[in-house]
């Protein structure tokens, strides 16, 4: 209870609620503007609040975050331009609502399902997370092995990208984890003579290049295009919401149950879980012929998961170190930073700031309400601001925050390489998201690995011997299995048809 | 710009058998198996076996080698791409000489005039934004931006 109350002092200070104010702005604007992403959004927001103590910095990720998901489906629904990726599944359901005449209730719709599925996804985050910190406090290294090893499998499984592409990503990831100091014997590993590469890749420079400085590269193309969107004014928003609560009201509950257990599943973020509850929305539809001409009911379900998804992300990341999706892998490179090492030992360390964070996810989500509500008004006043403005500014910013994060022209350099990196490996279809992923974890997983080898001393069995190990490692042997299967289905069919 | 399959297939084996020869000068360590170079070889042979599959799935597929999208043959398009690279090559060799505030105005006024601001926009939100980034990294947040040509005034 102490600590709870500690919490609530911690949220409350007037400067922790002014950066909340900012961020929510601004994660408003960022997810509103298409081609910007909430992902983004956050690598940006790091250098920003590395010098700020650990709740400030955290809110303003949350609040950033829930802000930009929200906000990426006006522009979906006015201009048919998904604002973040996380709207693109359901884009063309809500313009074809727009060009039927509902844009009002398209956008109440957006914004009241966003906030309750913003909440439940919280509600299980603050009912899972502590229960499974206390499970997790007696693992052992085989367990965590284990752990990330299913947790980088999902990384790949959940990817639309092909298997092969999608591990590539992954080791590619998990090589660059291995630059520098080797955790088992202090060697510098792969850092040819250079200090920098000492510490390792630079997470956050990284991070920028790969989601903002390739955003930037494919925005460039067409920045010089000249165009003018027609905007529509939206009147009121509120009007026949009650109709739609009662009629769907199941719906929601299973987008955000599907949308919260999608972002808990390591790699798999916001816009999976928005595209997987739109298919089963519809798959399971009594209607299902009118999906696609402006129906409402499949926008219920993915709107209300891809906010659900943020708080379910969150509690791999609290409990185990595991990033849910892109934006929590940011966050744990975040609490390192802070000298605050995710894992169950800071539920009993530092449980005040984890309720801080449960404390500010709440706020962030009941505060889309009024704001998400003004930032529809003025979509027409957002949506004008020239890209051709917005890009070079934006570079600015990438540059800036890349060289504060090292106070060095090697972060400036590590981004624009990883920038150029980023953009050559999605235009040959391989994801980035496993690549983070393994960015992330590679330490982790090396250092379990080798620990548990040790302790082993060539007794394989070793690593399932323990129940929870047992039942994970299983687990991660059966998903290669499928996948294995998959991959072999796949490449057997094209030689029989 | 896209490679064919089975290029870059080509290249990932390449790469995976150049961190295997950079392992090999990994020191052992007597009486522990699994040293440092343990890690980074499996590694090297998973990516070496994707990238072969690569090179098998490319060679059934029979494409071109190389696949250039429509904007790589329109001159404007490619310059738009290739002027954020530039900007940031520039910042990188010129940002320590020149200081801070010239370069990010240079870069800012050139990237918008040629994305087609007019000029009585760029000038003043090119200086207005380089001073505010300026004053909260450098100022609030002290981080030491480069002085450069600037240092005298600051």
């Amino acid at each position: 209870m102490d600590a709870f109350i500690q919490a609530v002092e911690l949220v409350l200070d007037p400067f922790v609620l002014g950066v909340i104010g900012l961020s929510a702005l601004f994660g408003m604007f960022v997810g509103a503007m298409p081609g910007l992403t909430a992902t983004m959004a956050t690598a940006l927001l790091v250098p920003v609040t590395f010098f700020m103590s650990p709740v400030p910095a955290l809110g303003a990720i949350v609040t950033a975050t829930a802000m930009a998901i929200f906000a990426g489906d006006i522009p979906a629904a006015m201009l048919r331009m998904p604002g973040t990726p996380a709207s693109a599944a359901y884009t063309d359901e809500s313009y074809a609502m727009t060009q039927k005449g509902q844009l009002n209730l398209n956008m109440g719709v957006n914004l009241v399902f966003s906030v309750a599925g913003g909440l439940v996804g919280v509600a299980v985050l603050i009912l899972a997370a502590p229960a499974l910190a206390e499970i997790a406090i007696n693992f052992s290294s085989f367990e965590y092995f284990w752990l990330v090893c299913l947790g980088l499998t999902c990384a790949v499984f959940l990817t639309n990208a092909d298997a092969v592409k999608g591990f590539l990503s992954l080791f590619i990831g998990l090589l660059l984890a291995t630059v520098g100091i080797d955790p088992s014997a202090g060697f510098p590993r792969f850092t040819f003579g250079e200090v920098e590469l000492m510490q390792g890749i630079n997470f956050i420079p990284t991070m920028i290049g790969m989601f903002a400085v390739s955003e930037l590269l494919r925005g460039a193309i067409s920045v010089r295009d000249t165009g003018h969107a027609v905007i529509q004014q939206v009147g009121d928003m509120f009007r026949g919401l009650g109709p739609i609560w009662r009629r769907y009201w199941f719906n929601f509950l299973r987008g955000s149950a599907i949308g919260t257990v999608i972002g808990a599943l390591p790699g798999a973020g916001a816009d999976i879980a928005a595209w997987i509850s739109y298919a089963v929305s519809k798959r399971f539809s009594k209607e299902p012929e009118k999906f696609g001409t402006g129906h409402v009911e499949g926008i219920v379900d993915s709107t209300s998961a891809n906010n659900s998804a943020l708080g379910g992300a969150w509690i791999p990341a609290l409990v185990f170190g595991i990033p849910g999706d892109s934006i929590t892998a940011i966050v744990i490179g975040v609490l390192y930073m802070k000298g605050m090492n995710p894992g169950p030992t800071v539920f009993t360390e530092n449980p005040q700031l984890i309720y801080a964070v449960f404390l500010i996810f709440i706020l962030a989500n009941l505060v889309m309400l009024p704001l998400g509500w003004a930032a529809i008004k003025s979509a027409r006043q957002i949506l004008r601001t020239p890209r051709n403005i917005l890009l070079p500014v934006i570079l600015l910013f990438c540059v800036v925050g890349s060289f504060a994060m090292t106070n060095s022209l090697y972060g400036v350099a590590l981004m624009l390489g990883m920038g150029l990196f980023g953009w050559f490996l999605e235009e040959h279809g391989i994801p980035v998201a496993p690549l983070i992923l393994g960015l992330v974890l590679g330490e982790m997983l090396e250092q379990t690995f080798v620990q548990s080898m040790i302790k082993a001393d060539g007794y394989w069995l070793a690593f399932v011997e323990r129940p929870i190990a047992g039942v994970l490692g299983i687990g991660t042997l059966l998903t290669w299995g499928i996948m294995l299967g998959r991959a072999g289905m796949r490449a057997v069919r094209p030689a029989t048809s | 710009m896209r490679l064919n399959d089975a290029v870059l297939g080509a290249l990932l084996l390449g790469f995976a058998g150049w961190v295997w020869w950079l392992t090999t000068f990994f020191p052992a360590f007597p009486g522990q198996d699994y040293g440092p170079n343990l890690f980074p070889r499996i590694l090297a042979s998973a990516i070496g076996f994707c990238g072969a599959l690569l090179v098998f799935r490319g060679l059934r597929a029979r494409e071109r080698l190389v696949i250039l999208e429509e904007w790589t043959r329109e001159p404007a398009r490619l310059a738009s791409f290739l002027s954020i690279l530039a900007a940031a090559l520039f910042y990188l060799f010129f940002s320590d000489t020149f200081g801070f505030i010239p370069t990010a105005f240079a870069i800012l006024v050139v990237l918008f005039l040629w994305f087609r601001t007019r000029v009585v926009v760029a000038l003043p939100v090119a200086a207005g934004m380089t001073l505010l980034v300026h004053w909260f990294f450098g100022g609030l947040m002290r981080v030491p931006l480069p002085r450069g040509l600037m240092d005298p005034f600051l």
